[in-house]
């Protein structure tokens, strides 16, 4: 009897626990669902019939400096169509032909992509205007609604495509300016919060809540489209004409900074982009900021200004050119192999010569040297404000002292060994133009909003050389064009300065690419008081290479057609008839 | 012999009950009932009426307000520079200048902003001087 009463006992102690512990287990996961994962839980319950529609403001419109829209938002609309509404094969079938005839689209592919869909709802169409959405509307198809969305519309085609960049198809900016300046274009997202019932439909009664969104602000750039026109016709043509692979045009206001035009070439369709295509990739950078090249001879205006602002020579400072330059144990010899005899330093920048700039670099001394070459705003960014901007590549005896050479210094004194960005060369130019003092260039003018509207305001920098150096240089440059063929150059009204440029192309592994070369012009005008400092480089032109031949005119074309249209006064009084 | 005779509510119920206006009764209060549960009823129904008005509205204003955005944009097509060459060279015949003349002006250059007025904040009014009460008063005095 005792026996059998302990057995009892321990099976039913047994039972107990079991039971115990299975309560346990079921209240510690009731514990779980209603109180530990209380809020996912009740999210998951609240999304099976509310629904949270993010809403998009609508993105800020980029405008010329004189308001003309460069970049705007459309709001367009989408075709969402909900699965359950389309299950009837022939209704889906009349419903899914009557929204092709207004958007577009094969009916049997719309059928078939509803049919196939394991999610609640799929978008059939996309980018409608407004009438083709109110002709949607009208039809009143069944598991039918519009969802506004927005896309990008570029009302002067692709100018400065590069340069604007593009929006991805969530309205966010991918390249260009439209990333860049994405904090102020985009605005603040809102939200959309809504009961709907079993077909998706938003009930009229229910609850709704709305976080509205805050639309972007528009940006005014310093581009002018008439300008910018320009100057992408002249590198289009300059292009075309050399049979070259690509180049830049950068157009600078010296006094404020004001970037007026900014071009490169090849250059991308901005209306027709293929994202999945990376071949064209490389199409969508900047290159004006990104890719950097070897000046050549324009470089050796940073060596004139130098040795003039020193007071070591003047303009008609003599020296005599043998032909050969010979600097730790290397020859340097002019881009003809002349030997000129007696030269002014005039001379050095209207002949080009190679000897004379390294003589005058010499003159200066390599910690001098440099010091103007960092001055200018070689070796760093700009900062302009655009991204991936190169900073340039200066090598000195400080930043590379077991690889710098003298050498180095004398063929940097004639834009050789060492690299600079398009953006670098035309701000270090419109510092000459400038009086001497540099100055940031800058894209954004103004930023306006529907509250308010913030102008930029000029940046000046230090002064790089004095202003009588500054004007000095500029009226040698003055006497480099007038020594320029007047089928190159020969800009009407106006008397311009500037310096041409024929440099070879550096390879990644050292030494320079064979029969390849860069022209480039980099030019002022008008000498009196400076308004435009104009840069034109072109890569790899077939044939002639020489800047003077390749790149001058263009300068010559965009210098006489901008000038009046900035209302300039011209110089020349022989050709203005007083109007009475 | 004087009865007292005490008083029985209980047939005052009855008499109630018996009464032949009761049905009359019944029934207004019925019909009151019913109107009472009918008023929250038609206000919920005005209710969910005036918010699908209101969502309608708004829609509308948002389709107007796309339907504007749309225009401006038609307006910046129709004045892009490429456009305008084109109409100018192909349906004027216009050509462009071989040369240049300058005129001489004394008029200042355009300086007023030519952006659309979209753009622009809202004009603030200055007030006019010598306009207000106090302007008013103190000009009878004369003050150096």
């Amino acid at each position: 009897m005792a026996k059998r009463r302990r057995g009892t006992t321990w099976r039913l102690w047994a039972v107990v626990t079991v039971i115990g512990l299975s309560g346990l287990v079921i209240a510690g996961r009731l514990t779980q669902l209603q109180i530990v994962d209380h809020d996912e839980y009740a999210r998951q319950a609240r999304l099976t019939h509310v629904t949270e529609e993010p809403v998009t403001g609508r993105r800020g419109a980029i405008l010329d400096r004189n308001g003309y829209p460069l970049a705007a938002s459309a709001d367009s609309y989408d075709v969402l169509v909900e699965r359950r509404a389309w299950k009837d094969g022939a209704k889906a079938a009349e419903a899914a032909q009557a929204i092709s005839a207004v958007a577009g689209g094969d009916p049997q592919a719309m059928v078939q992509l509803v049919a196939e869909t394991d999610v609640f709802e799929v978008t059939l169409a996309r980018g409608l205007d407004y009438d083709q959405a109110t002709e949607v509307r009208r039809l009143k198809a069944r598991g039918v609604r519009l969802v506004r969305s927005s896309h990008r519309v570029y009302p002067e085609g692709n100018l400065a495509a590069q340069l604007l960049g593009f929006v991805g198809r969530d309205n966010s900016g991918l390249t260009g300016l439209e990333a860049d300046l994405e904090a102020i274009l985009g605005g603040r997202k809102g939200t959309v919060t809504f009961e709907r019932d079993g077909m998706g439909n938003q009930l009229a009664f229910g609850d709704r809540k709305e976080v509205a969104p805050e639309p972007g602000s528009d940006v005014v750039l310093t581009i002018d489209r008439y300008i910018q026109r320009l100057a992408e016709k002249e590198l289009d043509d300059a292009v075309k004409k050399h049979k070259a692979k690509g180049g830049t045009i950068i157009v600078i206001q010296p006094k404020t900074g004001e970037i007026l035009a900014m071009a490169s070439r090849p250059t991308f369709d901005l209306t027709k982009l293929d994202l999945s295509d990376d071949s064209k990739l490389a199409l969508y950078r900047n290159r004006s900021v990104t890719d950097q090249y070897e000046p050549g001879s324009v470089f050796k205006l940073i060596t004139a200004s130098a040795a003039l602002d020193l007071g070591l020579v003047s303009p008609d400072t003599w020296w005599y050119d043998s032909g050969v330059v010979h600097s730790g144990g290397w020859s340097i010899y002019n881009w003809d192999f002349s030997a000129n005899g007696s030269q002014t330093v005039t001379q050095i920048l209207s002949k080009s010569l190679n000897t004379g700039a390294a003589w005058l670099a010499e003159q200066v001394g390599p910690e001098r040297f440099y010091e103007y070459v960092y001055r200018y705003g070689f070796g760093k960014p700009t900062g302009s404000g655009l991204s991936g901007e190169a900073p340039g590549r200066v090598r000195t005896p400080d930043n590379d002292p077991e690889n710098w050479r003298p050498v180095d210094m004398a063929t940097n004194s004639f834009g050789q060994g060492i690299s600079v960005t398009p953006l670098q060369m035309a701000t270090a130019l419109a510092a000459i133009a400038n009086d001497g003092r540099a100055i940031k260039p800058r894209l954004v003018r103004e930023i306006v909003s529907a509250r308010s509207r913030q102008a930029t305001e000029t940046e000046p920098g230090e002064q790089v050389i004095s202003a009588d150096a500054a004007r000095t240089l500029r009226q040698m440059m003055g006497v480099v064009v007038d020594g320029i063929p007047k089928t190159y150059l020969d800009v009407q009204g106006y008397r311009v300065g500037g310096k041409t440029g024929t440099a070879n192309i550096a390879t990644d592994g050292g030494g320079y690419k064979p029969n390849a070369y860069i022209a480039s012009f980099t030019g002022i005008a008008p000498l009196s008081d400076p308004a435009l400092a104009v840069l034109v480089k072109i890569d790899e032109p077939t044939g002639v290479p020489w800047g003077t031949v390749v790149a001058a005119p263009a300068f010559d074309r965009i210098v006489e057609a901008v000038l009046p249209y900035l209302n300039v006064a011209p110089d020349q009084p022989a050709i203005v008839s007083d109007l009475q | 012999m004087a009865t007292v005779r005490k008083s029985q509510p209980a047939s005052a119920a009855l008499d109630l009950l018996r009464s032949p206006s009761l049905p009359v009764l019944l029934i207004l209060c019925a019909v009151a009932i019913g109107v009472a549960a009918l008023l929250p009823l038609v206000q919920s129904s005005d209710l969910t009426a005036t918010n699908g008005n209101i969502q309608r509205l708004e829609r509308d204003s948002a389709d107007w307000r796309a339907r504007l955005h749309e225009m401006e944009l038609d307006v910046a097509r129709m004045s892009s520079l490429e456009r305008v060459e084109k109409e100018a060279r192909e349906r004027l015949s216009m050509a462009p200048p071989t040369e240049t003349h300058y005129i001489s002006v004394d008029e200042p250059p355009q300086q007023e902003s030519r952006l659309p007025s979209r753009y622009l904040p809202p004009p603030v009014e200055e007030p006019r001087a010598g306009s207000s009460l106090w302007d008013k008063l103190f000009g009878w005095i004369p003050l150096p």
